[in-house]
């Protein structure tokens, strides 16, 4: 079966965000397709490359890394939710004219859009946080 | 679209970004010709109410409201529960080019969906 989760809790705030990282694992592990994951609202947080949670807590942002590797993950920030709560890539950091860029890798920023369309192709959506 | 989808919208308009950030969601999918049905409840009736909020310096959530009509969300679906629970007469609820119809029976009105964006 084919799903796209969506994700609006922030990592480390909301513990949807680390549940959503756990229910990807384990649809992967059953053999289902994980068609996209779209982080959106304060889910955008899930991208940022410079979270550093301490050494005994879990990596969220290192595990969902590892997980894109293995799996060829497409994991889609929504643009303008990201822009507002300051998560840039490189070429928005220049266009915006703002002094850093923290889009982790693995991670790409894109529009509405590909929410609506991972709606319309996947079998199963899946809301977490929010 | 093959698929019929869901969009509810749960958030009072200016206490959470998602109130803002679904009505986006949802006129970027109609934007795509993909757009969903929506349902208010709970404190997402709010959002059809009026309200003031340059008194606390936001932009009034009211535009993208109107401006769903005009994606061809024609027709707002609004629990009639959750406006009684909350003192709202549904007469109160007026959007322009839009019909309000009031859902008395929200689980087998959602069952009818093959997906849900919640919002």
């Amino acid at each position: 079966m084919k799903f796209t989760l969506v994700i609006y809790g922030a990592p480390h705030a909301s513990e949807g965000a680390a549940t959503a990282l756990r229910f990807a694992r384990a649809l992967l592990e059953a053999g289902h397709t994980l068609y996209r994951v779209f982080f959106y609202a304060d889910g955008i947080h899930n991208g940022s490359a410079l979270a550093a949670p301490p050494q005994d807590e879990q990596d969220l942002l290192g595990q969902w890394q590892q997980l894109q590797q293995a799996h060829q993950l497409d994991l889609v920030v929504c643009i303008a939710a990201a822009q507002r709560r300051g998560l840039l890539s490189e070429s928005e950091a220049t266009r915006l004219e703002k002094p850093a860029a923290n889009l982790a890798e693995g991670f790409e920023l894109a529009g509405l859009g590909q929410l609506a369309e991972a709606t319309a192709a996947s079998d199963r959506i899946v809301t977490f946080g929010g | 679209m093959s698929k019929n989808t869901l969009a509810l919208c749960r958030q009072a308009p200016y206490g959470n970004a998602l109130a803002r950030e679904g009505l986006e969601a949802i006129l970027a999918a109609a934007a795509m010709d993909q757009a969903p049905a929506v349902l208010f409840l709970g404190d997402g009736v709010f959002q059809l109410a009026g309200q003031k909020p340059e008194a606390i310096a936001e932009k009034n959530l009211r535009r993208n409201i109107q401006a769903l009509p005009m994606f061809d969300v024609e027709t707002l679906h609004v629990c009639k529960s959750s406006l009684l629970q909350r003192g709202i007469m549904p007469e109160a609820l007026q959007v322009p080019g839009a019909d309000i119809e009031l859902v008395e029976d929200c689980g087998s009105f959602i069952r009818k969906f093959d997906h849900v964006l919640s919002f």
